[in-house]
């Protein structure tokens, strides 16, 4: 990959709403991150007072704006509240990867929910575009998770 | 104390419960829907958790989600509000077996409260005068109609685990109670997926009255006094006042006490209320609603306590901040619900105020009310030191009230308000029926 492409990318990612972004080309592989601040809630001017206690972090993420980033693909959305989880097991390899082509069937996630481990399965056949939320992390009802294709 | 509070509601009582947490320092989380995402409670809280689409259904009342949420967005406390899951023991239950405190009167007790003819016995055992009626359920048209001969027509058949006037009905004569009774246990089948049906007397035209309470788990069972539900339409209420013409000091007296001993006998804790029926100035116990209610304010007027406050500190495990010889009752008060009977956008909204006026709403202009739930969208409350004076008040907010873009209720509460029979005060539950008659609501 030539550097300029690199930069090209570099700074589509930077104005992209992704958080995580791998390549693959030719043997090169390039694997871009970056923290996404939530946008603020659309606070109300009037009814705004800061809370007495120390604000939590603990943003969910969130399920506003499911389009696609990427033209021509799909957003799949969280169908409960829980947490997202990418591997049936802390040590076990992700259950898919962006590039990935799956069958209709496939795992592709867990979300944990009382205690309750749901697996997540492709309804089509498709391809892994982007994986939206990161490992661990809370995800409420319609939270985009995955952007694919279908094949 | 709870430190983080998830509202698993929406609308004025989500507002209303986001605001006392601010004031008590409590972080405060909704849990909302699809439909809800732009409204004001989820613009208040401190955090949000969408927590599925806008059918209720899958929502509001999907309790895995619910409790999901709380848990994962580090709450210690669930607040149920008003409709959806707050009288819902198994939700209760849930939220208790994943660690955190339900703000309410444990499972158990909104089990029994739920099932009307054990908490009728409940109040029976106590020597509490219930509406004669059905030793228990009526299986069939025989042993309805052998009861009903006992209790004398007319009669009303209720369902067991009923609410909101369904798997109602009024019987007047034996030849079509069989039939009433089928049709209403059908209902009840549909409503609640329990068809399990009684009989009491029908009494013509009582007043609705019941008795306010605050608990708490170290014994303390205080009661408000009463709020005057009488003014109905088709068994949703309408206006609520307080005190109640119908009830004087000695009968308050009665009816609180009734009150208390029920709720300190069956262990509750939190607010609830005790709805009694008043004729010929006798009260006779109909049932408890085991949570807040839509009409709290009414009571919080009239009294000055914080009825979600009180509330709040119970679930913590705090004693409530007032004993019985605390609470006076000073003045009066009154509460018209405003209705949407469209749903919509708001193009223009104007709020009442000034002295001795009061509006829980989540309206604001430019919101989108959504046609999924409950129509309420505000309550104007006002207090006065007597009724005259509270009326006209009254009167002056709700024509200050402007709601544009969306059709209300607001031109018939002034009809209702204006009515000279509401004015003198002597009226029924049949009233509205009557002033519908007159085709001027």
């Amino acid at each position: 990959m030539e550097l300029n492409e690199l930069y090209a990318l570099m700074e589509k990612f930077e104005k992209s709403g992704l958080s995580k972004l791998v390549f693959k080309r030719d043997g090169d592989e390039i694997c871009l991150k970056k923290v996404i601040t939530p946008p603020a809630a659309p606070v109300h001017a009037a009814v705004h007072v800061p809370a007495a206690h120390a604000p939590h972090e603990v943003r969910a993420a969130s399920s506003e704006a499911p389009a696609p980033k990427t033209p021509g693909a799909e957003v799949i959305t969280a169908p409960l509240v829980g947490t997202f989880y990418r591997a049936a097991a802390p040590d076990a390899p992700p259950f898919v990867e962006v590039g990935d082509k799956v069958k209709k069937g496939k795992t592709l996630c867990i979300l944990e929910a009382m205690k309750l481990m749901n697996e997540f399965q492709a309804e089509f056949d498709l391809e892994i575009v982007n994986i939206l939320v990161e490992n661990g992390r809370m995800v409420e009802y319609g939270a985009p998770l995955f952007e694919v294709r279908r094949t | 104390m709870i430190q983080s509070l998830l509202v698993a509601n929406r609308g004025e009582i989500a507002v209303r419960v986001i605001r006392c947490c601010r004031q008590m320092g409590i972080r405060s989380v909704i849990a909302f829907s699809q439909a809800d995402r732009d409204s004001l409670p989820v613009r208040m809280a401190d955090d949000r958790v969408c927590i599925g689409p806008p059918p209720a259904r899958d929502s509001y009342l999907n309790v895995r989600n619910i409790v999901t949420a709380a848990v994962l967005s580090h709450c210690d406390a669930v607040h149920p509000g008003v409709g959806f899951l707050a009288e819902n023991a198994d939700f209760a239950r849930e939220v208790r077996d994943a660690g955190l405190i339900f703000v309410g009167p444990d499972p158990e007790v909104i089990e029994l409260l739920g099932d009307k003819i054990r908490a009728k016995r409940s109040a029976r055992d106590l020597e509490i005068r219930v509406i004669p009626g059905s030793e228990g359920s009526v299986e069939n048209g025989s042993v309805a109609l052998e009861a009903a001969r006992k209790i004398g027509y007319p009669v009303i058949v209720k369902a067991a685990a009923g609410g909101g006037g369904k798997g109602m009905r009024i019987v007047r004569s034996g030849d079509e109670l069989a039939d009433i009774l089928a049709i209403a246990s059908h209902e009840a089948e549909k409503a609640f997926s329990d068809g399990t049906m009684y009989l009491e007397k029908y009494l013509e035209n009582p007043r609705h009255v019941e008795i306010q309470i605050v608990a708490d788990r170290k014994g303390n069972v205080v009661h408000l006094g009463e709020r005057d539900c009488t003014v109905q339409q088709n068994h949703q209420k309408l206006v609520e006042e307080s005190p109640s013409l119908a009830v004087d000091g000695a009968l308050r007296t009665r009816m609180g006490n009734d009150a208390v001993r029920l709720l300190q006998t069956l262990g509750y804790t939190g607010a609830g209320t005790v709805e009694f029926l008043v004729q010929d100035g006798k009260h006779y116990f109909m049932e408890v609603n085991a949570r807040v209610q839509v009409e709290h304010p009414v009571s919080e007027m009239v009294t000055g306590v914080d009825i979600i406050r009180q509330q709040i500190l119970a679930a913590s495990d705090q004693p409530l901040e007032i004993r019985q010889a605390d609470v006076l009752l000073s003045g009066y008060a009154a509460e018209c619900r405003i209705n949407a009977r469209s749903a919509g956008k708001i193009t223009r909204l104007h709020l009442p105020g000034g002295f001795g006026v009061r509006i829980d709403t989540f309206l604001f202009a430019g919101y989108n009310v959504p046609p999924w739930y409950d129509h309420l969208v505000a309550k104007l409350i006002v207090s006065g030191h007597n009724r005259l004076e509270g009326i006209r008040r009254m009167e002056a907010a709700l024509h200050e009230l402007v709601i544009e873009g969306i059709a209300t209720n607001i031109e018939s509460q002034k009809k209702i308000i204006a009515h000279p029979t509401f004015r003198k005060g002597d009226y029924g539950t049949g009233f509205l029926g009557e002033v519908q008659k007159e085709g001027i609501l």
